[in-house]
């Protein structure tokens, strides 16, 4: 008898956080401090997905394993939780230093109803920087918090604006935060280039941003850039009615010499500043670039044993467009599996598909969105990598299989066990090669 | 072998006299030599002012509140009339918390400091007004109250009130064992109410237990903060109310209820004239 399979929901293996998870988009805010209003094993949870197990990516101040939480017990729950609430607040004002507080509150106190705006509001008036974010878990994953934090900052600490707006400065809607092993090196590459290119850039997360002060410049940006298929789209429509602000989207985070050069064309026309600097550093930077393609194309051409050729990315909607439009274009791998997991919305995701569809000349892909981890592990067990090794870009949760397959498992996203992140990056001009040491290096049996 | 305690919930649009009834049902169950225990299930903490004399009584979650978790059963189990055990769950300050997990965990408190002894033969809980969420439905939870008493009149919004409260039943009926024993009429004196009530109980499935007819003596009672029965024992309506304790006593008939709908809710209403009269009542 034909069996019927309806899948019930629940998930094992998570490749993301939940929405309180955006604590660690307020930790890398310079001078950010997130206040977790929830329970005690939330925090405890996020911080081990997103920060620790994810690279061991490391924090300073109030961010990875030091965040203060209200640890909501079940008093709270009866008789409400604004008064412990209240005390949390006032005592990380006084212990600890920061330039902006973000109360988190989760699923109990959500569910219950408390009034966070009030007790947050008090502090507003008296003209702490503390702002609020309804980030309960029950709302979706950590980039939904994501999303959530940056509304709220926008909303109730950076404010209204009608005054002049400054040409050629941009906001940055990059990667997210911790979550994004990778980010800080990401984010550098991007600057680099973006400021390379004549822009005046907005950083709002990482080493490089001026922290807060450069959160009050948001309104006065000539325009949003979004970098990603989908997250960040919802910040720019926000600061589109709010300031007036247009913004350019590009979905494809760019990898390698084409497509860095090509995101920078882009940019750089919308925003209508001279080419004479944006060319002269894309010049600069594709002589370095095909002077180390040519070198490496020794070994590539010549090394013959165990060479991976098809190819799976198990990743956030961003990433692995990214990484699978790099090696299939630029390195003529075959992508044979493309799953996504960061649950976007539906609204977005034949979109998202049909980004697959022009990887290269005659390339295409049909990915696959599976959040639960069990089905991406049947999934990638049934994928045909043919006789060559098969290369998976993914997570630690798919290691069993990669094993299994005697594939090389390089780990880019949550959660990440076995690589330790300080700055690294695999996008741009530069972090494209990097990428391609961390395959090969592996190929040729590097551990 | 140990005996079974009956855990009935009574429940029943609010202001239909839930408490009320459930005291002076108390009283009688308690004349015929029962021993009962009375849970009260709603913030407002007035389910057993009419056996205590008063509402003398620290609600559980108001002990919770001041002491912490360090609670003796004395501090939240008072004696009322006839060796009658009290405790009111109490509930937070209005607007804020959350009530429906209040309940859940003054009664799991009560469970954890042994309130429920083998000597006990009835336990009631009186819970607030509708089942509006998980909270208010912990009475009727596995391994709680297996009988329900639904208190109702022959007004259209309290036979609605019944009827949805029905649908709350029939859910947890599926998982447990919970069955509704039957529907009380605290009368209103409207228009042939008691032919209503046992019209839309039979519908149900289940019966019209017991019509209680309205009488000031309940008032009177009242004012003196006692039941009938402990107020004016040879009043006839002590004697409805002894009626309904032997009723209850004696019930045999538990059911899983069969929740009208909307549509034939609304014929009975108006097989039986109710929405002729509203309309003549211009009260409304």
């Amino acid at each position: 008898m034909a069996e019927t399979k309806v899948k019930s929901g629940t998930i094992v293996h998570p490749h993301y956080g939940c929405t309180v998870g955006a604590a660690y988009t307020v930790a890398a805010i310079k001078g950010g401090v997130p206040i977790a209003n929830c329970g005690p094993g939330c925090m405890y949870k996020q911080f081990f997905l997103i920060s620790f197990d994810n690279g061991f990516q490391g924090s300073a101040g109030a961010g990875g394993g030091n965040i203060p939480s209200a640890n909501v017990g079940e008093n709270d729950i009866v008789f409400g939780g604004d008064k412990k609430l209240d005390d949390l607040i006032k005592s990380s004002l006084a212990v600890l230093k920061g330039d902006l507080f973000v109360v988190l509150t989760g699923c109990s106190g959500e569910l219950i109803g408390d009034n966070v705006e009030s007790v947050v509001r008090k502090y507003q008036e008296q003209g702490f920087p503390v702002v609020h974010a309804e980030t309960g878990g029950f709302k979706g994953t950590n980039i939904t918090g994501h999303e959530i934090v940056i509304e709220s900052i926008i909303n109730q600490y950076v404010g209204d604006y009608d005054g002049e707006k400054e040409q050629g400065l941009v906001n940055l809607w990059f990667d997210v935060p911790y979550f994004h092993q990778n980010w800080r090196g990401d984010y550098l590459e991007i600057v680099r280039i973006l400021r390379a290119s004549g822009l005046k850039v907005n950083v709002l997360f990482g080493p490089q941003s001026g922290g807060v002060k450069e959160w009050k410049k948001i309104p006065k940006a000539q325009f949003n850039l979004v970098i990603n298929p989908w997250v960040g789209l919802k910040t720019a429509k926000l600061l589109e009615r709010k300031y007036g602000q247009p913004y350019l989207h590009i979905p494809e985070i760019p990898v390698g010499e084409e497509a860095t050069t090509a995101f920078i064309r882009r940019v750089v026309e919308f925003a209508g500043i001279s080419k004479r600097k944006s060319e002269a550093f894309i010049r600069e930077e594709s002589q370095l670039y095909y002077y180390f393609l040519e070198h490496f194309a020794e070994f590539f051409s010549e090394y013959w044993f165990g060479l991976p050729s098809q190819f799976a990315v198990i990743g956030d909607s961003a990433y692995t467009l990214a990484y699978t439009k790099f090696l299939a274009s630029q390195i003529g791998m075959i992508p044979v599996k493309q799953i996504i997991t960061d649950n976007p919305p539906a609204k977005y995701r034949e979109k998202i598909a049909e980004y697959f569809q022009s990887l290269a000349d005659d390339v295409s892909v049909e990915p696959e969105f599976i959040e639960d981890g069990y089905l991406v592990e049947e999934s990638l067990r049934n994928t045909d990598f043919g006789s060559g090794v098969p290369l998976i870009l993914g997570t630690t949760w798919e290691s069993d299989v990669a094993r299994e397959k005697n594939g090389l498992l390089i780990e880019v996203g949550p959660p990440t066990t076995e690589e330790v992140t300080i700055n690294k990056t695999y996008i741009g001009y530069r972090g494209a090669f990097t990428l391609l040491e961390r395959i090969y290096s592996a190929a040729v049996g590097g551990k | 072998m140990a005996k079974e305690i009956r855990q009935i919930a009574i429940y029943g649009k609010g202001g239909i006299g839930k408490s009320t009834t459930t005291q002076n049902l108390t009283a009688g169950l308690v004349e015929r030599g029962n021993k009962v225990m009375v849970v009260g299930c709603d913030p407002k903490a007035d389910s057993t002012r009419l056996l205590l004399g008063g509402l003398a009584q620290r609600t559980v979650l108001d002990t919770l509140r001041e002491n912490g978790e360090d609670i003796d059963l004395e501090d939240i189990l008072k004696e009322g009339y006839g060796g009658t055990r009290c405790v009111e769950s109490g509930g937070p300050e209005p607007g804020v918390g959350c009530a429906g997990r209040g309940i859940i965990t003054s009664i799991g408190l009560l469970e954890r400091l042994g309130a429920y002894t083998d000597d006990l033969d009835y336990v009631f809980y009186d819970v607030l007004g509708d089942v509006v969420c998980g909270g208010f439905a912990m009475p009727i939870r596995e391994g709680k109250a297996k009988e329900i008493y639904i208190v109702a009149s022959g007004e259209m919004m309290a036979l609605y009130a019944a009827n949805n409260i029905s649908k709350g039943i029939a859910r947890y009926a599926k998982q447990g064992g919970v069955r509704l024993g039957g529907i009380i009429c605290n009368s209103r004196n409207v228009d042939r109410e008691r032919e209503l009530v046992a019209a839309f109980a039979k519908e149900l499935g289940t019966q019209l237990i017991h019509f209680v007819p309205r009488d000031n003596e309940v008032q009177r009672a009242e004012i003196h903060k006692k039941t009938v029965i402990d107020h004016k024992p040879d009043a006839k309506q002590a004697d409805e109310y002894r009626e309904l304790a032997r009723k209850i006593e004696e019930n045999t008939q538990f059911v899983i209820p069969k929740p009208l709908t909307q549509e034939r809710l609304e014929e009975i209403l108006l097989e039986y004239g109710l929405l002729d009269a509203l309309e003549d009542n211009y009260n409304i």
